[in-house]
Parts: C-alpha cells; sequence; structure tokens
C-alpha cells in the first residue's frame, strides 16, 4: 500500500478537534505567574517552561506524525520547514518562516510574527529576562529528540520585550543513527 | 474572528502543569500542590468570567449566575452543558457532568509519572486507583476555574470534586457567607 | 468632547481614570466622578424606579449638571464604567456603542496573567486603546 501523502498545515489544522484559543492563553498565563511566585528567579521560570515544554514535546511527537502523515525528513533544513509550516500550524493555528541558513546547514531561525499565547500579556519591569514562551523551545527539542535530532533551541527575539518579532534560534547538535534493537544480519 | 488552537495543545498544557506540580515542585506535598493547580484555575476562571459576560445583562441571584456557569459557560470550555444541576437550596449546587471532557483523556493513560513500571502491566485493580487519585489531581485545575468565575460573578464560594465512574465527576459548590 | 472616562472596582476603588482636557480640573473630574458612583448604587439597588431593562449594564444618563453629561455602565463582575462629556445632544447609541467598545478594551486588560484583581490598571496598550475609542467617540454609530 502506498503511504499517504503528507498533509498541509491547513489541512492537519482543520481536520483536529480544536478549541478557543483564550482558554489556551490564560491557563498557559496563570502558570507563568504561578511559577515566577513559586521559584521566584526568572532565570528558573525559564528552565522550567523549557522542562514543561520538553514533556509536552516527546507526548506531542507521535500525535503529530500520525495527524500530519508524515514519515522521515529528508534532513535538517526540510524538517526545520516541518516544523514551521506544519507543526505550528497544527497545535497554534499559525505558522512561521524560516531563515538565517548557517553555512553547513545545522542552524537556523524560526520567525513568529504572532502566536496565541501572547495574546493580551504585557511583560512588567520585573519580569526581564523572562523568556515567557519558552515552553515552545522545549516542545520543539522533546519533539526533535524523539525522532533522533538532539536541539538547542532558544530565544533571540521576543516581541514582549520590544523586538519586532518573536525568533527562536534552531540548531542541530547531534543527529542520531537510527538503532534497532534486533538486527537481522543474515 | 475567533482565534483557535488544537485541543491537544490545552490537553498537553494542562497535564504537563498537573504532572510538573504534583511530580515535581511538590512531589511529597501534594496538599501544596493542589493549591498551586487550584490557584492557576482561579485566576483563568476569574478572567473567563470576565470574557465570557462581556454581552451579557447582570445575574439578579446565585442561582443565574450558577446556571450561567452549567450553560453558556461550560459550552464555551467543553462543547457541551452540564448534564445535571442538583440544590439542597441552603447553598450547595451539585453540577454533573457525566462525560467530563478533561477526564477521557486521563482514564486512558495516566500523566502522572508511576514509581513502578507503565500502568499498562500493574493489575486493573491498581490501575484504576491510579486513574482515580490522577484524576483528582487534575480536577483541582477545574475546581479553581468554576471558583474564580463564580467569585468574580458576586458568588463566593468553595469548589470540590468527586469522581465517582470515569469520565462522570461532580463538581459540588459550596456558597459562602 | 469625552473629558474623562473611569473604571471603578468592586469597592468603588479607582482602578483607571483618564481624562482628556487640557484644563486643570483633575480634581473636579474626580469628584464627579465619586458623586456618579452613588447614582449607580441607587439605581441598581432600586431598578424598579428607573424603569429601564432590568440587569442591563448600560445604565444610561446617570446625572447632567451644568456643564456636564455623566453616563455609567455596570458589568456582570459589578466593574464600573464612567463616561464624562460636554456634549449636549448625544445620540444613545453612540453612548452604547462606546461602552461596548471600552468594556472590550477592559476585559483583554485584565486578561493578562500579569495584571492584578482589584489592583490600578497600568497597561499601555489599554490606554493606547482607550485614546483610540475616545477619538472615535460618536464618529460611526454601529448598532
Amino acid at each position: 500500500m502506498a503511504p499517504l501523502a503528507p498533509r498541509s498545515g491547513d489541512a492537519v489544522f482543520a481536520n483536529v478537534e480544536r478549541v478557543n484559543a483564550e482558554l489556551v492563553t490564560l491557563t498557559y498565563g496563570a502558570i507563568v505567574r504561578q511559577l515566577l511566585t513559586d521559584f521566584e528567579e526568572v532565570e528558573e521560570v525559564n528552565k522550567q517552561l523549557d522542562q514543561m515544554g520538553y514533556n509536552i514535546g516527546i507526548r506531542l511527537i507521535d500525535e503529530f506524525l500520525a495527524k500530519s502523515n508524515i514519515t522521515r525528513c529528508v534532513d535538517f533544513k526540510e524538517t526545520a520547514e516541518v516544523i514551521a509550516k506544519v507543526g505550528f500550524k497544527m497545535f497554534l493555528g499559525v505558522t512561521a518562516s524560516v531563515g538565517n541558513w548557517d553555512a553547513d546547514g545545522t542552524e537556523c531561525s524560526l520567525i513568529l510574527e504572532d502566536n496565541p499565547l501572547v495574546d493580551f500579556v504585557e511583560l512588567p519591569e520585573t519580569c526581564q529576562g523572562l523568556y515567557y514562551c519558552n515552553v515552545l523551545c522545549g516542545v520543539i527539542r522533546g519533539a526533535l529528540e524523539m525522532v533522533s535530532m538532539k536541539t538547542e533551541v532558544r530565544w533571540v527575539r521576543d516581541m514582549l520585550c520590544g523586538d519586532d518579532a518573536y525568533e527562536l534560534k534552531l540548531k542541530l547538535l547531534e543527529q542520531v543513527p537510527e538503532e534497532y534493537p534486533y538486527k537481522d544480519d543474515e | 474572528m475567533v482565534r483557535e488552537v488544537s485541543e491537544s495543545c490545552v490537553d498537553s498544557v494542562t497535564m504537563e502543569m498537573v504532572a510538573a506540580y504534583c511530580g515535581r515542585f511538590y512531589a511529597n506535598k501534594q496538599e501544596l500542590a493542589a493549591r498551586r493547580i487550584e490557584a492557576i484555575g482561579y485566576q483563568v476562571g476569574l478572567q473567563l468570567a470576565e470574557r465570557y459576560t462581556k454581552e451579557r445583562p447582570r445575574f439578579a441571584d446565585h442561582l443565574e449566575a450558577i446556571k450561567f456557569i452549567c450553560k453558556d459557560f461550560w459550552s464555551e470550555l467543553f462543547k457541551k452543558q452540564i448534564d445535571n444541576l442538583k440544590t439542597n437550596h441552603r447553598g450547595t449546587f451539585v453540577l454533573q457532568d457525566n462525560r467530563f471532557r478533561w477526564l477521557t483523556r486521563i482514564s486512558l493513560d495516566s500523566p502522572l509519572p508511576t514509581a513502578n513500571g507503565s500502568p499498562k502491566e500493574s493489575s486493573t485493580t491498581s490501575n484504576d486507583a491510579k486513574s482515580a487519585q490522577a484524576a483528582g489531581m487534575h480536577l483541582y485545575f477545574p475546581c479553581g476555574i468554576i471558583r474564580g468565575a463564580l467569585t468574580n460573578l458576586g458568588v463566593p464560594c468553595q469548589v470540590s470534586a468527586e469522581v465517582a465512574n470515569l469520565p462522570a465527576c461532580s463538581f459540588v459548590i459550596r456558597i459562602k457567607g | 468632547m469625552i473629558i474623562c472616562v473611569a473604571v471603578v472596582g468592586l469597592q468603588n476603588n479607582p482602578l483607571y481614570i483618564q481624562s482628556f482636557t487640557d484644563g486643570d480640573d483633575a480634581l473636579k473630574l474626580h469628584y464627579i466622578v465619586h458623586c456618579s458612583l452613588d447614582v449607580i448604587d441607587e439605581r441598581v439597588n432600586n431598578p424598579k424606579k428607573i424603569g429601564s431593562t432590568l440587569n442591563e449594564t448600560y445604565l444610561g444618563l446617570l446625572y447632567p449638571s451644568e456643564n456636564y453629561k455623566v453616563y455609567g455602565y455596570l458589568t456582570n463582575t459589578k466593574v464600573k464604567f464612567i463616561l464624562v462629556t460636554t456634549d449636549e445632544d448625544l445620540k444613545d447609541a453612540d453612548v452604547r456603542s462606546f461602552f461596548r467598545q471600552f468594556h472590550a478594551a477592559y476585559v483583554d486588560a485584565v486578561s493578562n496573567p500579569f495584571h492584578v484583581p482589584g489592583k490600578r490598571i497600568t497597561s499601555r496598550a489599554f490606554a493606547e486603546r482607550v485614546s483610540t475609542i475616545v477619538r472615535s467617540f460618536g464618529t460611526s454609530t454601529t448598532i
């Protein structure tokens, strides 16, 4: 049987169960605020948001692969495009653009003009250094790790801090070769 | 146009929030974890009440506010209404949802870290017990939402939840004062 | 012309007040806003006397003074909005439309996770949005 063709971000988003974005916007906001109260240090909150994202990412990848009909990406470049055009769309309803590739094709930027997590949000001065959307870094890192790519993901621009876009740096550290537990040598 | 996200977004975030507070931040202080999760829900409830009552007349009394929670508010959040509303006419209201959306996934797969192996390997009974326990932790969030919404609508109250048969559950509202 | 808008909380605590006059009449405006709170309480507690639609958020003209007209609005969460104008002949639809937009702006402002309920609204985005709504007041009547 021929594999199903990969779906576009719009097609996938149209087919998933969708809900009003404000519930996730407000819930995420309340979590960030509670974390700030509990951990006090902005650095620590960034770390926890990334960790939470990682845990989400390792779980979401299966749903993502199943619903998008994506079986395997040829290389890191294609992977980045899929995250930007299908991944973001499928879960958050927005797409990102990919750019700023380095020479050896292992580092790029994902640029978002907006995303539902930041609706209504205005950071107080006391939150300098907070990467409000840091959960997204973790999600991408976790999801990619499940498809054998070790990555580093960090924010370089943040509109909540006055920048003109949201920009994530996505760097491939290591592509772990697939290992099969039972080798069928002969 | 109303902005939408995938439902798995909401599920992921709330499940991970519960897992983080119960399993990592306050692993040995479940009561504290519960209080934090409830507080997160409370803030969301306050804000949602503000948003969802924007275009409607003020409620005349407590009952009207509670009916609003059962109907419009629940529909906005879960695409269905509360199935049954009971009251003792002395300030206690029981809201029953026969198929509470946020419990439908939990009954299948407990997201809380388990000490020994995966839940699938354990016996059915302990599996059920674990599900019920996990469900309990997950219910502090919607309890907080209800308390936040009603408080903001001028109905100060306490809210608790009871699970009898997953994914059905009841929210018990006790009006203060 | 709108000369002042205000948001007043549950305990009659001021959450936001902005005037749009050059004159030095802040004290007078605060006084007007303060007086209008009593009128709102009176009206909400004795709705039958007025005969307006029961429990409608829009409370209409609260009272006319020599120079000003003061309009009120009470949300479901018991937050009061006050509008002070110098216009003589205002269309009810314009005032309603103003409050509807103002309410939407307020709801978004308190949806900021860092806003503390019951505390003053310090959001710059809110202030800008209010200014825009005030500027467009009466120019387009949409019902």
